[in-house]
């Protein structure tokens, strides 16, 4: 009897979207994640992944295809989106004039109601939980300084606290080391390894190819907007996925 | 290449035609009108001179007032105009909100402060209460597009990395929007501040309250030295709110650049 395969926790199945201009951003896509397992989708500047995480957000339109995300459809652009999906873009999009401390509380927005947040009132386990967060990555001590005042990693870092305040079970982040010193963004993954083996689906898009052998659990090459390998990391070495997306 | 020069020269040559069109039609090409009008400008400057000091604590009391016309019109129309300007976003809403909430504004920008200024005068009668509600009509219609203009601006990833918390729109505008623009509406809010304090000035020609109602009768009754005193009073204070809103600037905002302070 063989043992039955995990449910996807992100589901994306033949997907297309197309520009105003006619010109495609992606052509029958599809992936598939679980719990645990980290999955990075490359591809060179422009082919589509970033279309791809936020259409898995639920940012942009599912104009043809399906995306079902922890076994529901994804929400509609422009309703509110499942807290328990963290998306973190490439420039991390944290709220520059604001502290470490505050943009690590944003992400616990989608469980609070708007009167009391607006209010800037968080309740207590919440700023401790936070502060833990921000202890384990490192940057406790810095949870007062606002975010303009800090270096790359550190940004790094208060983006991924947001991310973990939502109690994600799945992250989506979208080359979010890429702009990183080497040792740095070495960290930062490590980092990711850890969230993964509790049990968290992560997709990372990125064009850092040299670092899929070490930290992917699978690789998803895009090309122009189509799917051209989807396999074992492990299966797939550096040269071959060169070779994929080049053909 | 010929005809790109052609066209140039003959775009050049309607332009000057129309600016001499619109001269001529404006009585600016009128000679004698010229020589008289310089004339009687001499004697009016003239008679600038010197200040009559005596009216000093009457102008004062107006400056004071136009001021306070200024700091309540001007608050008045930022705090309608923030949710509104909220409202017209794009960022936050569709179209069939925010169209609406943009008409409503274009409306109130149509109508000029003084205008709204012989609105309120009718409505609620002389005096600086007309003038204030004057001053915060015209400046909810500004500042409410130059609000929204602002909110639109706002960097899209640091938008969709709120909302992916699971945001409420209001939750947005206050962890988002808000504080993305902050330095922006901070400097509008002055920027308006100091245009509603010469735009305050003048309320007392319709009854509207503040320094005008002093200036148009020392104009009405050809008392210009003490007019001069007026005006000289009114460019001081113009002079210093200017000089302390840069104050205030300097101190509040902070550097667009991030990577400048990055260590």
């Amino acid at each position: 009897m063989t043992e039955a395969s995990p449910a996807p926790t992100v589901d994306v199945r033949d997907v297309w979207f197309t520009y105003r201009d006619g010109q495609y951003a992606l052509r029958n896509v599809s992936l598939s994640a679980v719990a645990g397992q980290t999955t990075m989708v490359v591809g060179v500047s422009g082919s589509g992944k970033t279309t791809l995480l936020k259409m898995a957000k639920g940012l942009v339109p599912v104009q043809r295809g399906a995306v079902k995300l922890l076994g529901a459809d994804v929400p509609r652009p422009g309703s509110r989106l499942d807290s328990r999906v963290a998306y973190i873009p490439q420039q991390l999009g944290l709220v520059r004039t604001r502290s470490v401390l505050e943009n690590t509380l944003t992400g616990t927005l989608g469980k609070l109601g708007s009167i009391p947040s607006v209010l800037g009132s968080f309740p207590g386990h919440l700023v401790a939980l936070a502060y833990q967060r921000l202890q384990a990555l490192g940057i406790e001590h810095k949870a007062r300084d606002r975010v303009h005042s800090l270096s790359g990693g550190e940004r790094q870092r208060v983006a991924i606290a947001r991310a973990l305040m939502q109690e994600p079970r799945v992250i989506l982040a979208d080359e979010f080391t890429s702009q990183l010193d080497p040792v740095t963004a070495r960290e930062i993954l490590d980092i990711m390894r850890g969230i993964a083996k509790e049990g968290v689906t992560i997709i990372i898009a990125t064009h850092q190819i040299e670092l899929v052998g070490e930290y992917a659990d699978r690789v998803v090459a895009i090309r122009s907007g189509e799917k051209v390998l989807d396999a074992a990391a492990a299966d797939v070495g550096s040269e071959s996925l060169t070779a994929a997306l080049r053909a | 290449m010929s005809s790109v020069i052609t066209r140039g020269r003959l775009f050049a040559a309607a332009v000057l035609a129309a600016f001499f069109w619109a001269l001529w039609s404006v009585g600016l090409l009128e000679p004698d009108r010229l020589t008289r009008g310089m004339s009687n400008l001499g004697i009016f400057l003239s008679s600038l001179f010197p200040p009559d000091f005596s009216v000093l604590p009457t102008v004062a009391k107006g400056l004071v007032e136009t001021v306070q016309i200024a700091i309540v019109g001007t608050l008045l129309g930022f705090i309608l105009a923030v949710p509104l300007a909220l409202a017209a976003s794009r960022s936050l809403f569709p179209p069939a909100i925010t169209a609406p909430v943009r008409l409503v504004l274009a409306i109130i920008r149509t109508v000029p402060s003084l205008l709204w200024g012989v609105i309120f005068v009718v409505a609620v009668g002389l005096g600086a209460a007309a003038g204030a509600l004057g001053v915060a009509l015209y400046s909810l219609g500004y500042l409410g597009k130059l609000l929204y203009e602002a909110f639109e601006g706002v960097d899209g990833e640091v938008i969709e990395a709120v909302r992916g918390v699971g945001a409420s729109r209001l939750q947005l505008a206050r962890y988002a929007i808000i504080p993305e623009t902050a330095n922006v509406v901070l400097s509008q809010l002055l920027f308006m501040f100091e245009y509603n304090v010469r735009a305050s000035s003048i309320m007392g020609f319709v009854g509207a309250g503040g320094i005008g109602f002093y200036l148009l009768g020392y104009i009405q009754m050809l008392q210009y030295s003490k007019l001069t005193t007026a005006l000289l009073v009114t460019l001081v204070a113009v002079v210093a709110i200017d000089q302390a809103s840069n104050w205030i600037r300097k101190a509040l905002v902070l550097p667009s650049e991030v990577s400048s302070v990055a260590p």
